[in-house]
């Protein structure tokens, strides 16, 4: 059991930072397609 | 809107693809993240703030949309070993040359805008006033590179309308490929 824990602690460090790495990868995805995308739907229109 | 649905279906996608391999999902590995946050600034500051899309002159925002465009094509370009980030960048350069040959918006023409504003109210516009965020009405005979400007619809029996490029279609497509792609674990 006490040999486990800083293996449990290992994968727990490695899920945490596999998630963050996606959850950035996502936010960046997201700002880049938003910033370099055009499309139209009337949001915000002005006349 | 397209976008959203290229990089839903894409993690969607690649969630699947490595739950069916059997592996946890890889998120793809994107290098100079903040050239990101750097690029997507200006827009942010001059389109998305506020009312500053309607109180600062055209010529401020159409130029800080092509310097956000251009910082954003360099990370595009850093990350060109991405799966589908190709693509990604052929739609960049798309929308960008059409929105530089246009003073720096994205055209579309009194037709197509007439489906997303309405009758009403695409009456009360005239040519060169800008419509959503970053389009500029234009009738197609004025407009540079009309075949790359906003002139797809999806169709009329669809509650949710959106005036889409062609650079539009390749990013979508794109960032679906860069989320869906799973690197084999061999």
């Amino acid at each position: 059991m006490k040999n486990n824990l800083p293996k449990l602690y290992l994968l727990g460090t490695k899920i945490n930072r596999q998630h963050l790495q996606l959850i950035w990868t996502i936010i960046a995805l997201a700002l880049l397609v938003l910033g370099i995308g055009a499309p139209t739907d009337g949001g915000g229109a002005s006349g | 809107m397209i976008l959203w649905l290229g990089l839903g279906a894409g993690l969607v996608t690649g969630l699947g693809w490595s739950r069916w391999r059997g592996h946890p999902y890889r998120s793809p590995t994107l290098v100079y993240l903040w050239l990101v946050f750097l690029g997507f600034l200006p827009q942010f500051f001059v389109i998305y703030l506020g009312n500053n899309r309607f109180t600062f002159p055209d010529w401020l925002v159409a130029l800080s949309i092509i310097i956000s465009q251009l910082i954003l094509l360099i990370f595009a370009w850093l990350n060109r070993h991405l799966p589908g980030m190709p693509i990604l960048i052929a739609g960049l350069v798309l929308n960008l040359a059409v929105m530089i040959a246009n003073g720096g918006f994205m055209p579309i023409n009194p037709n197509t805008a007439e489906r997303i504003v309405g009758t009403e109210r695409i009456a009360s516009f005239e040519f060169g006033n800008r419509i959503g965020f970053k389009d500029i009405l234009l009738p197609a005979t004025e407009t540079r590179l009309e075949w790359l400007a906003d002139r797809f619809l999806p169709p009329v029996w669809l509650p949710y309308q959106v005036a889409f490029s062609l650079g539009d279609i390749f990013i979508a497509l794109g960032a679906f490929g860069i989320l869906a792609y799973q690197k084999s674990s061999t």
